[in-house]
């Protein structure tokens, strides 16, 4: 869906050719209608300030939040593995999951930047972004949250993606809207539901480190949730 | 996932196929499981580099790249190996290093260029109408634009930029500069450069070409023991660490080996195995006090008493009580023991004056250098003078060596006059006694302010008719260790128990060390060294040379290595491993990185006078010339000099160098000189005396002298190593600071004689900080242009260490991450730009270059007596009485043509190093080979270095260490100084030409060079000063010999003629801070110092988290049990500690460890990492350095005579910043400082 590649495109360093695509990602974003009323009210914010701000403001801005604060790092190794030994494995194994998608990294980012991980989902189906998102929810919820505290605009982009993931209310009945309908008589369709899942974000736990294994399985791992 | 059931566990099959009859047979089972350890280990190449974060280590290391990620690193353990009967390098690395492939991808790297925004908003304003030159001076010319930006340095407000753009501003800053004000204020700082040889010299070539100034490290940051070049003429030269496995006798002296010197930690380890024995001296219980056999736990600050009782304990009992022959003969052969000394009389008291020389009387013969040749009694009375001394180095061929002859004569020199019929007279000769002057809780020992001592003495009647008084420097150095022979008189003891100084019953109430301990170490070192012909080691770090005495401790310790024969010897000597210090293919290097091959000479300065004059430092002198001098200082106006005021006359004289350099433009001089047809050297002497041309160093506050431009690269100068970090920010970049006290003005005090006094300070000095680097370190966020740069396993590279032989590459394993580039590729990129910008304001120029008297050239002969041309004690003449000044041509808008291309000057002048020269036209004909040359342009036919291995291609050709045909050239170079024959040292390595990929195959054992003073061969380990004693070669020093008389008239006036005790000085830094202080405030006042601490140096950085977590995750200082209550500090506290330097946050570790009066702030760590605010100053706490400001000691400025002679990072002032107190304080309030400063900035 086009919608994860304006997200993608949102999250990138303001330029002027940003700015200009605003118009193009708010009707993509409202057209698609993926993430709900909710989440695109709150988009609007933060198009409205790319549109209208000061691009130099913008730019610093930027800069201090996803080039300078390690907490707010769109890397998102940086969150799980941070400075640690796994990186690099984790890194490739991520590529090899682009690689298997038809779609080889041609840019100076690393693999785990979120606007690239958010351009490859545009080209897979729906319930991969799904999949894979849903399989990074407490990082994305964590940098939802971090931006929020700070009243970022930005925090808009990644309240999307994190319920995206959860697959809240809204997010779950687009889903449930682009699902086609089921044929009983399409056998191979058939034959797809009953196929087992397969976990595209991170190695195959199958074939995958042991390292890798236990830490998808703690990103999989219910958060716990605030008091109320 | 288990693969549990994914195969047989009580079965085999039946099932077999087998194929090669039946020698094969195919099983058929699931073997998925074995992806697990392929997808843990995978990767699809291995490629050999190592870290360079001025690591000693030099370690080899295997990168595991997959598809262009770097996976993991392992040792690699492919060293050549060691001899029979040796232990091996390997395994070397430890896990910090380890570390590295992880830190790679931190989030702390820098992405992309990064500009300062409201600079960057500037310069698209004006670049829009103007051209690049223009446009910058459109922004300085504007005071308001310049200070929006210099105002909010590191304050966040940072922009990507293009290289394009981010280069072009550079460039056209520089070439702004250069018109406006001169070449040379345009600084770059960068240190060790054998950590990366390639990438320092990328700056230094680029800065070299366009006339700028290359900063030196190795003073600045302390490393260099100016004691070092005192006694030896030598910057430093140590033991590779194999060596100490040969060791009878180790002492750690306030080196922490296993933690600071991990790789090399083993040999250590395996030398006590072997049964060496080994004592650790140090104040803290550090991570190397658990090996010693014997720890003596001295008192911070006062090595030099321990050492001064172990030189008393080890003369009395093996060179007066008992002569050892090995030693004696070691002393009269190496030392200038046997050398005269003149006895100069001074208000009715006799003081040790100047080494007498050849001249005195008349010449003895010598029509060469007379003033340069010491003398000595030989067996039969006669007075001779001996081959070696530095006056046969230059003008007499073949007899500059240590052969014990004078005169073509075979002589054996007396060392002391002692025997009733070898002296006329015994004579009390007064020595300074300084140990009245402690402060601080530092033990003060009242004795007057001289100490006279009876000494023998012999009558001479000099050339010019007087009648002297000679003795000894043994006889001089025995009264001056105050020990008893006797010859009667007092301040000298014969009983160890007597309270004299310098008795271990004395030293114990200094040092706190017990007397019984003292002897016993210095007796059984002494023995060994006996037994073993001189296998007694003296391992030493940092700790003891960052003080401002640093000498004093040195010196110490090196005459008890002197003393026993030690140096030069196989595992014996002075092991100082302090910084990467060894650049083993220094002479190749140099052309390259200094653009040698293009002009000469390049523009070098000292650091430490540099920030000294340039951040201010010096308008909050505390101490004064009278605190230090000596009582026996010769007459002069010692007392009324600030310390900047000697480092004036110092730059006047030619002793050290000035940056700038002189008040006016030198490309305007150029041009004036010119158009008068006069050399450059004439004119400028003619404009000095007449006094219309002013040197910059009389007014570093004017504008015209600022420093304007400053590139910092592969350093941490703002976050590690600025001493005075607080002056640095409020006075050279501008900005918001932490600095409590007041300068002189303020506080009414004397203003300096010799340096211009500005009432208003200036603050922002910079028009422009560039840093390099490939981590947001405090530099950079300080910075205004920040560039991306690649790290050790993104880029290729050459490294080298003093701890082992080994020549070592680092490799581009992978591209360099986001948009960094190598620092060969960024340099290159700015002169290219360069280039393209400068025509727009300049051309060819002539450039004025000032160069200051060297160490190793004639111009080391120069100034046998002080005479300040200025004040009419002399003329001035450029070279000899003053600096001097070269024409130098510099073709700008082929700046760019020339980085790339080996310029044409190694034809023509050859290459060289140390005071030697020789031809190189086959090297470069080589290099053409094989670096291909240029078809066009203004480089036309000569060889490229386009790449970073085309640059280190020159390094090994030309280096006699890489290249044996050049070191045999080099030898044989030597030996028309010596007279003797040197080659056979390399002759067996003479076909050996190493290259980048060699070194990528293997790291290989470096080729033995006159460079240095140990060889590489199967028979020894390299060791420091063994072609001295083993080839006859003479130390570069006075006399030839180990210098352990210091006759300068300055080193007479400090009262450093010989080691002596002398206190820490008194900073005092407490009272102008203490009013911060509530009323009845808990607080503490210790001692502070920084060492290197465990979970960064040298092989990370400190903001590596995993390393913090090792720790307490961010800044910490150490205090005792005993302070930590007197402050009602609990462990793991948030304090403040400051004085009036600064202030700085930091958790408390309340440790039994430390001792009572000293705190520790490990050295370097950043204060981008979980750094509060202050209390004081409502700002993040700063750095190690917040609270330090550096102090010039004016003995280390001594130029133009012998072995103290000006070298680039060899001789000159250092930044010593041991001498500090603090107050340390609980902190009420720990407030984080997190919300952004753009909004109150803006206003």
């Amino acid at each position: 869906m086009k919608s994860f590649q304006a997200l993608s495109a949102l999250l990138t360093y303001p330029s002027a050719e940003l700015v200009e695509a605003i118009p193009t990602i708010r009707h993509i974003l409202h057209e698609e209608g993926l993430f709900g009323p909710h989440r695109l009210t709150d988009l609007d914010r933060l198009l409205k300030r790319l549109a209208t701000g000061d691009l130099w403001d913008l730019q610093e801005d930027y800069v201090l939040l996803f080039d300078r604060t390690r907490s707010l790092s769109l890397n998102l190794f940086e969150h799980i593995h941070g400075e640690g030994r796994d990186r690099g494995g984790a890194m490739l194994d991520l590529l090899e999951i682009y690689r298997a998608g038809g779609l080889d990294l041609d840019s100076t980012e690393l693999p785990d930047h979120l606007p690239v991980l958010l351009e490859f989902l545009s080209t897979q189906s729906l319930e991969t972004a799904h999949d894979v998102l849903a399989d990074a929810g407490p990082i994305l919820s964590a940098l939802a949250e971090r931006l929020a505290r700070r009243t970022s605009p930005y925090a808009a982009v990644l309240e999307t993606v994190s319920t995206f993931a959860e697959a809240g209310d809204d997010a779950a009945s687009a889903l449930l809207a682009a699902q086609p309908d089921d044929d009983p008589n399409d056998l191979a369709a058939l034959d797809q539901v009953y196929a087992e899942a397969q976990v595209v974000f991170g190695p195959d736990p199958n074939a995958g480190c042991p390292v890798s294994r236990d830490l998808l399985a703690r990103m999989d791992a219910p958060q716990p949730q605030p008091a109320e | 996932m288990s693969h549990l059931l994914d195969r047989l566990n009580f079965f085999k099959t039946l099932r077999k196929d087998t194929f090669a009859d039946g020698h094969g047979q195919t099983t058929i089972e699931n073997r998925d499981w074995e992806d697990t350890y392929r997808s843990r280990w995978r990767h699809d190449k291995i490629v050999r580099s190592t870290h360079g974060v001025n690591c000693t280590g030099s370690c080899s290391w295997k990168i595991y790249v997959k598809s262009g990620i770097v996976t993991w690193e392992t040792q690699q353990t492919d060293y050549p190996r060691t001899r029979a009967g040796m232990p091996n390098h390997e395994p070397r690395g430890c896990a910090r290093g380890a570390s590295y492939s992880w830190y790679l991808y931190s989030a702390n790297r820098v992405k992309t260029p990064l500009i300062r925004g409201r600079l960057l908003k500037l310069w698209r304003e004006k670049r829009r109408t103007l051209a690049p030159v223009a446009a910058w001076a459109a922004i300085q010319s504007d005071p308001a634009a310049r200070a929006s930006y210099t105002r909010i340095r590191g304050k966040g407000g940072f922009v990507r930029a293009t290289w394009e753009e981010a280069t072009e501003i550079t460039a056209a800053a520089n070439a702004y500069t250069a018109k406006t004000y001169g070449p040379d204020r345009v600084f770059g700082f960068s240190p060790i450069p054998a950590m990366s040889m390639v990438s320092y010299a990328a700056g230094s070539r680029y800065l070299s070409l366009l006339g700028g100034t290359c900063m030196s490290f190795y003073d600045w940051y302390c490393d260099l023991p100016p004691a070092s070049p005192q006694t030896w003429g030598e910057q430093t030269d140590v033991p590779e660490s194999a060596d100490w496995y040969n060791a009878g006798y180790l002492i750690l002296w306030g080196s922490n080996v296993p933690q600071t010197r991990t790789p090399d930690a083993h040999f250590y380890t395996e030398a006590r195995y072997r049964g060496a024995k080994s004592a650790v001296v140090s104040p803290d219980y550090a991570e190397a006090t658990k090996f010693g056999d014997i720890w003596l736990n001295v008192k911070q600050g006062t090595d030099a008493a321990l050492g001064l009782a172990m030189g008393h304990v080890i003369l009395r009992e093996f060179h007066l009580d008992r002569q050892v022959d090995y030693f004696e003969d070691y002393c009269r052969r190496y030392t200038d023991m046997p050398m005269l000394v003149l006895l100069e009389e001074q208000d009715g008291r006799l003081i040790p004056g100047r080494q007498l020389r050849a001249a005195d009387l008349g010449g003895l013969g010598q029509a060469n250098k007379p003033e340069w040749k010491t003398v000595g009694f030989d067996d039969s009375g006669k007075i001779v003078v001996p081959n070696g001394s530095i006056g046969f180095r230059w003008g007499d061929a073949g007899q500059w060596n240590l052969e014990q002859k004078a005169d073509g004569t075979e002589v054996s020199l007396k060392t002391t006059l002692i025997l009733d019929t070898d002296h006329d007279d015994i004579a009390s000769v007064d020595f300074p006694w300084f140990g009245g002057l402690a402060t601080n809780g530092f033990e003060n020992d009242p004795r007057g302010q001289v100490l006279a001592r009876n000494v023998p003495i012999k009558r001479l009647t000099l050339a010019d008719g007087r009648d002297v008084q000679v003795a000894t420097v043994f006889d001089l150095l025995c009264a001056n260790y105050g020990l008893d022979r006797g010859l009667g008189g007092k301040n000298v003891a014969r009983d160890y128990d007597a309270d004299e100084p310098f008795t271990p019953a004395w030293a114990e109430r200094i040092t706190g060390v017990r007397r019984d301990k003292i002897i016993q170490v210095a007796r059984e070192f002494a023995a060994n060294a006996e037994k073993t012909k001189g296998r007694s080691m003296i391992i030493i770090g940092a700790a003891m040379n960052h003080w401002f005495h640093m000498d004093m401790n040195y010196r110490s310790v090196i005459n008890m290595l002197i003393f026993c024969g030690c140096i030069g010897q196989s595992g014996g000597g002075w092991a100082h491993y302090v910084g990467q210090e060894k650049l083993r293919p220094q002479t190749g290097w140099a052309p390259l990185a200094f653009a040698t091959d293009w002009a000469r000479p390049p523009r070098h300065m000292n650091s430490t006078s540099a920030w000294y004059a340039h951040t201010d430092q010096w308008r909050y002198e505390t101490v004064s010339a009278r605190e230090i001098l000596s009582p026996t200082a010769p007459k002069g106006d010692w007392e009324q000099l600030s310390l900047i005021d000697y480092n004036i006359r110092a730059e006047r004289m030619g002793w050290l160098p000035s940056a700038p350099q002189l008040r006016t433009n030198p490309l305007e001089l150029g041009r004036k000189a010119r158009a008068e047809g006069i050399e450059a050297k004439d004119y400028v002497a003619r404009e000095l005396k007449a006094g219309r041309l002013e040197m910059s160093c009389q007014d570093p506050d004017a504008p015209e002298n600022w420093p304007r431009n400053l590139f910092v690269w592969r350093s941490n100068l703002l976050g590690s190593s600025g001493k005075g970090h607080e002056y640095f920010l409020k006075h050279l970049l501008g900005t918001d600071h932490g600095v409590l006290g007041r300068d002189l003005g303020q506080e009414g005090r004397q203003k300096p004689v010799e340096a211009r006094w500005h009432d208003q300070a200036p603050e922002g000095k910079l028009d422009l900080l560039v840093t390099i680097d490939f981590r947001m370190s405090t530099t950079a966020v300080y910075a205004d242009i920040v560039l991306p740069t690649a790290s050790w396993y993104e880029k290729d590279d050459l490294n080298t260490s003093d701890m082992h032989p080994f020549i070592h590459p680092l490799q581009a394993a992978v591209d360099p991450a986001y948009e960094s580039r190598t620092d060969w590729e960024i340099f290159k990129s700015i002169a290219k730009k360069f280039s393209e910008v400068a025509p727009e304001v300049l051309g060819v120029e002539t450039d004025i270059v000032q160069l200051p008297l060297q160490h190793d050239t004639a111009m080391e002969v120069t100034q046998p007596h002080v005479a300040d041309w200025k004040r009419g004690e002399c003329d001035l003449i450029p070279g000899q009485t003053a600096p001097a000044y070269i024409a130098v041509e510099r073709d700008y808008p082929n700046l760019y043509a020339r980085f790339t291309s080996l310029g044409p000057l190694l034809d023509k002048l050859g290459n060289g190093g140390k005071g030697i020269g020789w031809n190189t036209e086959t090297e470069v004909h080589h290099l053409k080979a094989l670096n291909g040359v240029h078809r066009d342009g203004a480089a036309k036919g000569l060889a490229k270095i386009d790449t970073a291995i085309d640059a280190a291609e020159v390094i090994l050709m030309l280096a006699p260490e890489t290249n044996g045909e050049v070191a045999v050239k080099a030898w044989n170079a030597l030996t028309k100084a010596t007279g003797r024959e040197h080659a056979h040292l390399a002759l067996p390595k003479e076909d050996e030409k190493i290259r980048f990929r060699d070194i990528a195959a293997q790291p290989r054992k470096i080729i033995s060079s006159p460079t240095w003073s140990g060889i590489e061969s199967e028979e020894v380990c390299y060791n420091a000063g063994w072609t001295n004693v083993h080839e006859l070669i003479p130390w570069r020093t006075l006399s030839g010999r180990q210098q352990l008389y210091q006759d300068h008239e300055w080193m007479r006036a400090f009262g450093e003629t010989f080691v002596t005790w002398r206190p820490p000085v008194d900073l005092k830094t407490i009272s102008p801070a203490a009013g911060k202080l509530k009323a009845g405030e808990k607080h503490v006042i210790l001692n502070f110092i920084t060492p290197h601490q465990k979970w960064g140096i040298h092989s990370t950085y400190s903001d590596n988290l995993l390393m913090l977590t090792l720790n307490r995750g961010g800044p910490v200082v150490w205090v005792s049990e005993v302070d930590a209550r007197k402050a009602g500090i609990l462990d793991n506290d948030w304090i403040e500690v400051f004085n009036s330097n600064g202030v700085l946050t930091a958790r408390a570790v309340v440790s039994q460890r430390v001792k009572e009066g000293m705190t520790m702030m490990y050295h370097a760590q950043e204060k981008i990492v979980n750094t509060p605010g202050s209390q004081i100053t409502g700002l993040r706490g700063g750095i190690h350095n917040s609270v330090t400001r550096t102090v010039l000691k004016p003995t280390h400025m001594i130029g133009g005579y012998a072995q103290l002679s000006y070298g680039f990072n060899y001789y000159g002032t250092v930044g010593a910043n041991r001498d500090e107190f603090v107050i340390i304080r609980k902190m009420n309030k720990v407030e984080w400082l997190d919300q952004p400063a753009t909004q109150e900035a803006a206003e």
